[in-house]
């Protein structure tokens, strides 16, 4: 794709065949509800789910360099967002989605304005802190059942989980694409590589940031809507699991960060090998699952789709391994 | 252009003071920059030039006093906005984007400068900018991947891309040969040409002299001498502060001093700058 780069076009989106690939391969899966098997039912919308938190997590980890650890913050919003309204006698996925969007719209250019402020591993640590803070709180709120949870009841058309578990990831990945084209995907990476120079160069960091994180948490809260209404339960463990703010960071480097792509491929990637994995050694598959992710941190650092831009093929990848890593 | 006719100053340094702790890196300075100016900005090392260079871009608030620009307290403006003002810089460290490429790195401060261009129109203007620095060649590489002098380039793009009516260059000639010193004393000629006055700091005395119409000397964060570059070059302060009391003394013991500043005044009309 030198004539991409060569255009002036297509420069911080990753590879534009890997995009297309990824858009072909989602539009093929809108016929999995067709088939009625609700194993591949499941585990697709599952893979949709951690996507659309991957490619969430991109835009404010990713693209704008600002490493969050409490990203399923948004998720449990979106997911209370759906309980709130399934409390009040509105069972509907299509109205929650919305009303989570705005929430975590709302909630990240209220915390962004302190916390953005910080760098490095002190964003880190406060969005951490963050994840963990509102969990507490909600849990302590009977108006959301409190620590004993809410049952939403399902629809009986069940497919349109699946459908509305799609449309997420789709729009996620094809926001990121539009962002990675953008005048705004370059504010973003300009921050990423040195907040400074892009405040010189006209870059309003401040203003960047909190719409970086607000769309980063807004692809998790549509996500979490989504899954309330599947699950048809939650609870705050379930809400804010552990699992569901590390995955999605794992699967986006996995992939490539800094990538349009890069995360839906981690996601479905790692998936396929939890779920390999799961099924031949049910008793110690997280001990490889942990091994694969370290192997792929120490030898692929910036994830998979970063292979193609090594120079000198797989002898320079030996040589940078050589160099840099053993 | 803006409007000039209330008479004030087009870049005034009034009073400037910072203070980082216990250290007094400026106090004091005043000086005025006349439009379409070359002003040289030297120094011994640590006496503050890159500190002034950060208070009139807007990095650091002065402790004291202020920069006005065409009559405007810079002090509340954000360090985002100081560029659309018409001021733009370049970091003595140099600041590139290192995993965008040449011409991206340019692009950002189009899209996001004075003019706020398109994606598509700030790439073209990039090309051009990448042209006129000499970095066409290079212009679809990583930064990462270039040499320091080519580094010094980009800066100079990067803050071209702003369409500054003010440039403040931080050592852009450090570490060039001869022939690229030459180089870039062209290319700064060339771009104070196109109306765009520049501010530089440099070691290198004879680039100093040879491109500035003016020349402002700081020791120890105060101001000691301005003036035209002949002058200054012979004034007892500036020697002093580069080569000591001692060597003053002895040279003005014998006489050296008046004589070459009396050199200095016959080579150069009185009132050039």
């Amino acid at each position: 794709m030198a004539w991409l780069r060569n255009a002036g076009l297509g420069g911080i989106t990753g590879s534009p065949l890997a995009f297309a690939l990824c858009c072909a391969l989602l539009v093929a899966l809108l016929g999995i509800p067709l088939l009625h098997n609700g194993y591949y039912e499941n585990l697709f919308r599952g893979i949709f789910m951690f996507s659309a938190m991957a490619l969430g997590w991109n835009v404010i980890g990713g693209y704008t360099g600002y490493v969050s650890f409490g990203n399923v913050v948004y998720f449990g919003l979106g997911a209370y967002a759906s309980a709130f309204l399934a409390e009040h006698g509105v069972e509907n996925v299509w109205l929650a989605i919305p009303l989570a969007l705005l929430v975590a719209a709302a909630f990240a250019v209220v915390l962004g304005l302190p916390i953005l402020r910080l760098r490095g591993h002190y964003f880190g640590i406060a969005t951490l802190g963050i994840a963990l803070a509102v969990e507490e709180i909600v849990a302590n709120l009977d108006a959301l059942g409190g620590g004993s949870g809410v049952t939403l009841r399902q629809a009986e058309w069940f497919p349109q989980y699946y459908y509305a578990m799609w449309l997420v990831c789709a729009a996620s990945l094809l926001a990121t694409w539009l962002i990675a084209r953008s005048k705004f995907g370059y504010a973003l990476v300009a921050i990423r590589e040195n907040e400074d120079a892009a405040a010189v160069l006209g870059v309003n960091p401040t203003r960047y940031k909190i719409a970086a994180w607000a769309i980063s948490g807004m692809m998790a809260a549509a996500a979490g809507a989504v899954f309330a209404f599947a699950n048809g339960f939650i609870d705050p463990p379930t809400a804010f699991a552990v699992d569901d703010n590390v995955f999605p960071i794992v699967m986006a480097i996995f992939g490539g960060v800094g990538t349009a792509a890069g995360p839906l491929v981690g996601a479905f990637l790692l998936t396929a090998v939890n779920e390999t994995l799961w099924s031949h050694f049910p008793q110690i598959h997280t001990l490889f699952f942990g091994a694969v992710i370290v192997l792929v941190v120490l030898f692929l650092p910036r994830g998979l789709l970063y292979l193609r831009n090594l120079r000198g093929g797989w002898r320079g990848f030996v040589r940078s391994l050589a160099a840099y890593r053993v | 252009m803006r409007d000039e006719s209330d008479g004030a100053p087009f870049l005034r340094i009034q009073g400037v003071g910072v203070r980082f702790g216990g250290l007094q890196a400026l106090d004091d300075v005043s000086f005025d920059v006349p439009r379409s100016a070359v002003v040289g900005l030297i120094g011994p090392n640590g006496s503050g030039k890159t500190t002034l260079m950060n208070v009139i871009s807007g990095v650091i608030k002065p402790t004291r006093g202020r920069v006005e620009f065409r009559g405007r307290s810079i002090g509340d403006v954000p360090l985002h906005a100081v560029c659309r003002l018409g001021i733009a810089r370049t970091f003595q460290i140099v600041k590139p984007f290192a995993n965008l490429t040449v011409r991206e790195n340019v692009a950002v401060g189009s899209m996001y400068g004075r003019d706020r261009r398109s994606t598509g129109e700030a790439f073209e203007r990039a090309g051009e900018l990448l042209e006129i620095v000499g970095l066409a060649r290079v212009a679809e590489r990583p930064a990462s991947d270039l040499t320091i002098p080519d580094r010094k380039r980009l800066e100079v793009a990067k803050a071209l891309a702003l369409d500054p009516d003010v440039l403040l260059l931080d050592e852009v000639m450090a570490g060039l040969n001869a022939t690229e010193v030459d180089e870039a004393l062209a290319l700064l000629r060339e771009i104070n040409a196109r109306g765009v006055t520049l501010m530089v700091v440099e070691h290198l005395m004879k680039a100093i002299m040879s491109i500035s119409t003016h020349v402002v000397v700081l020791a120890e964060g105060k101001k000691i001498a301005e003036g035209a570059p002949t002058d200054v070059v012979a004034s007892p302060a500036v020697i002093e502060a580069y080569l000591g009391t001692r060597y003053v003394q002895r040279r003005r013991a014998l006489g050296e001093i008046e004589r070459e500043r009396e050199e200095a005044e016959a080579m150069q009309p009185p009132g050039a700058h």
